[in-house]
């Protein structure tokens, strides 16, 4: 069990700890993970894709060895895939169940009345936790020592779906009609919403939340990610391709890569047991970091450059 | 504390971040937590709880480093008479309460300053013979006399920004709106705190024999200095607080309900970025996705499937429903001359709807008509605006000839889902107006919507052919300024409600 207060007990050692388990962070999001933890509000991460969003709650889960509930979210998720259901074939049987006993129950009573009677003193388990099929949601919440509850993409999902996740956010609770509140045990999940800006976030949503916005890394800092996830490769590599992909963010393109790209990349040259980048090399391999023809297109004609301005610093 | 920090709130809010009492009040628990002592984590930490958008995060930032600038502000220059320990406690007053000037503001009496009149003495002569300092080493030094003179050599810094504050109230500097404003508001306050006084007797004590009255006079001059930092501190403060906003408010509302013909070029950015934030009050209100059910029609494929559960026993029943599409719209512009400036406008608009009007496709004409979507989908809106311009900018109108053209075009694609915008003034030099194309789009499309950016008055004078378009137009609407075209617009979504 890890010692999760001591390790939130500064911004500093959650960076730390959260570079001991790879993932190399700035102050801004070491920050956003020590106040949700204090605060105990939920995080909701922007930013393009690839920048690390869900890689953060993974790696918090991990660092503060939490199990991790995962929800990822679509167009048409209702609360019956991400809060709960009710286990209907378990009730099928318990009425096939019922119908037998029922004869029992109702021996010896005089009288409709009483048969109701009985029948109401009999306990109304059809709709109980018992026959809960208890989803993400719902899960995150039953934890008995917490957890980091991930919920993945928000701005894929419906409006209708945002507006039931606000009393999850804002009080760690669900209402289910049937059982009444159900609320967190005693230290609520850690939440983190991630949204790739598809569509704009409810203002009710964003009040709930922290807001943390992560953008491209600085060239030293991608280095040190690469450095962390790739260690195998060689600087002078490393420092050359992290190069390459800042010159190549400046330009027009339909996708900037982004730094899952810049690791991939990293792992491909190693694999190809290149030590320094020429533009025949890149000319091979840029499949790997631009996604679109179009963008691998209008690069070509520069690639000779780039490559050399890569070299040069 | 908790002043400053509803003080900076106050602040964002003028720098048009959005900030509930939910949030102000998150923001007070992160300053518990966080304290005001690590300035970095400080903004670190409420740039996650403050603003919530990209726009507002730059906003933020520029906010903090104005408000919590901490520039290095000098206590009260100790001097002999103010004995040490007076000295470190005003001190240590201000470090706690950076921005106590506006705090003590609204509890303080007025007035307790009374200017000096009259005394109209040349600052510039005062600082240039205080430029060359006279050494007089140290010893006896004597008493000031002016109001403001005393306040300097005897009061700690608390003092002297009750004071401030109270000077401020007294000239309104609440009422500050432009920065040009601040120059004015600082003297203000000085000559309110009675600095003409001050003056005064720097001026005679200057010109005076005696030795202890000269070292008051370098004293008092080194004070003023002080105390006009502190002022210009404070009225920069009260400006952040007030100020910045109401001009650009002021700006906005004028460019609302202003003909777009008459705009300058020097507007255009302004303009940009308000019918942009208009456009994303639109999207706001209309992005929801729309179902609507039909009443009372059984689904039955979806019913049987949803109860096979409860053993086929049917009691969650299903209702047909259709989504209602989101409207396909058609723009065509009139780009001559006299009507471009609309055009311009109105794209901005419909491109600025993306995310609820996916599907535009708009054309330019002045006599030959051509489809310009592909500009809008290679270029920012700016520049296809521009290239669109270009291209279709110089010839006589010609709206016979454009319908014609974009009948050629596209008329088979325009169905019972399509609302056609068309742009214009309807001045078609006398030319052949095609009522009859008009006509056949009006048959086949859900809307016609002519705006006409004259005013109605003009209709129908000289060679304007509005009466013979309007009957074959669902909607004949005049759109001459911004605050008209946001109307258009949003009716043009609730209908396909």
């Amino acid at each position: 069990m890890a010692d999760i207060p001591s390790i939130a007990a500064s911004v500093g050692s959650l960076k730390q700890h959260l570079e001991t388990h790879r993932y190399i962070c700035s102050d801004q999001i070491a920050t956003a993970v020590y106040l949700a933890y204090h605060l105990r509000k939920p995080v909701l991460i922007e930013g393009p894709p690839g920048v690390g969003k869900t890689e953060l709650a993974k790696t918090t889960a991990e660092m503060f060895e939490l199990p991790l509930i995962r929800l990822q979210c679509y167009e048409g998720l209702d609360e019956a895939k991400a809060l709960y259901e009710w286990k209907y074939g378990k009730q099928l049987l318990y009425t096939q169940v019922l119908k037998q006993t029922l004869d029992e129950v109702l021996q010896g009573a005089k009288g409709f009345a009483e048969s109701v009677k009985r029948l109401h003193e009999f306990g109304d388990i059809f709709f109980s936790e018992e026959f809960l099929e208890a989803r993400p949601l719902l899960k995150a919440l039953r934890e008995e020592h917490g957890c980091v509850l991930l919920i993945d993409e928000v701005d894929k999902s419906d409006h209708e779906f945002e507006s039931l996740l606000l009393e999850i956010l804002s009080d760690y609770q669900v209402s289910i009609p049937e059982i009444g509140t159900v609320k967190a045990r005693s230290t609520p999940p850690l939440v983190f919403l991630t949204s790739n800006n598809t569509r704009e976030i409810s203002d009710a949503l964003k009040r709930r939340c922290l807001h943390l916005y992560i953008p491209f890394p600085d060239i030293a800092l991608e280095q040190r990610i690469v450095n962390a996830r790739v260690p195998e490769i060689a600087p002078e590599l490393r420092k050359q391709l992290v190069r390459f992909i800042h010159d190549l963010r400046e330009l027009d393109l339909k996708k900037v890569p982004s730094i899952s790209e810049t690791i991939d990349w990293a792992r491909t040259l190693l694999l190809l047991h290149a030590d320094r980048l020429d533009s025949e090399l890149v000319r091979n391999t840029m499949n790997v970091i631009l996604k679109f023809q179009e963008d691998i297109e209008s690069v070509q004609p520069e690639l000779r450059s780039l490559t050399d301005k890569a070299l040069r610093s | 504390m908790d002043q400053l920090l509803t003080n900076f709130i106050r602040a964002l809010r003028n720098a048009d971040v959005r900030i509930s009492t939910a949030e102000t009040l998150d923001a007070f628990s992160t300053v518990q937590l966080v304290g005001y002592r690590d300035r970095q984590l400080l903004k670190d930490s409420l740039g996650l709880v403050l603003p919530k958008t990209q726009d507002e995060k730059a906003a933020f930032d520029t906010c903090f480093d104005q408000f919590f600038s901490f520039r290095e502000r000098s206590p009260l220059p100790a001097s002999d008479t103010l004995n040490g320990g007076d000295a470190s406690a005003a001190e240590s007053a201000d470090g706690a309460q950076p921005s106590n000037a506006d705090a003590g503001g609204s509890g303080e009496p007025q007035g307790q300053r009374t200017g000096g009149q009259g005394a109209d003495a040349a600052t510039e002569v005062i600082s240039e013979i205080t430029g060359e300092v006279e050494a007089l080493g140290k010893g006896e030094i004597s008493e000031a006399r002016s109001a403001l003179g005393q306040l300097l050599t005897r009061a700690n810094t608390i003092e002297v920004n009750m004071a401030i504050a109270a000077a401020g109230q007294q000239v309104n500097v609440h009422e500050i709106e432009l920065f040009t404003q601040k120059g004015v508001y600082t003297r203000r306050i000085l000559e309110a705190m009675g600095q003409a006084a001050l003056q005064q007797e720097i001026f005679t004590l200057t010109g005076s024999d005696a030795i202890p009255d000269r070292r008051l006079s370098q004293d008092l001059g080194r004070r003023r200095e002080w105390l006009r930092e502190r002022v210009r501190d404070y009225v920069e403060h009260q400006f952040l607080l007030h100020a910045d906003v109401t001009g650009r408010r002021l700006r906005e509302s004028l460019l609302r309900n202003l003909r777009l013909s008459s705009l300058e070029q020097r507007h255009y950015r302004l303009l940009q970025d308000l019918v942009q934030r208009m456009a994303r009050k639109l999207v706001a209100a209309y992005s929801r996705r729309r179902k609507v059910f039909r009443r009372g029609q059984l689904h039955v494929p979806r019913t049987l499937r949803r109860n096979l559960k409860y053993d086929d026993a049917i009691f969650d029943l299903q209702w047909k429903s259709v989504k209602t599409d989101q409207p396909k719209v058609f723009a065509i512009c009139d780009v001559s001359g006299s009507v471009a400036n609309y055009a311009r406008f109105m794209l901005i608009f419909l491109y600025s709807l993306k995310e609820v009007l996916p599907k535009v496709r708009s054309f330019a004409f002045s006599s030959d008509l051509g489809e310009i979507s592909d500009l809008f989908a290679r270029n920012d809106i700016d520049d296809a605006i521009a290239l669109a311009l270009r291209q279709y900018g110089s010839g006589s109108t010609d709206y016979g000839q454009a319908l014609t053209d974009f009948r050629k075009l596209c008329l088979d694609e325009i169905d019972r889902r399509t609302t056609v915008i068309i742009l214009g003034d309807a001045r078609n030099n006398y030319g052949d107006a095609r009522t009859d194309v008009l006509k056949e789009i009006y048959d086949r499309s859900r809307r016609v919507i002519w705006l006409n950016p004259e005013p109605r008055p003009m209709w129908n004078t000289g060679d304007s052919e509005m009466r013979h378009y309007s009957p074959y137009c669902h909607q004949v609407d005049e759109c001459s300024t911004l605050t008209q075209l946001e109307r258009v617009v949003s009716r043009l979504l609730q209908s396909h409600r």
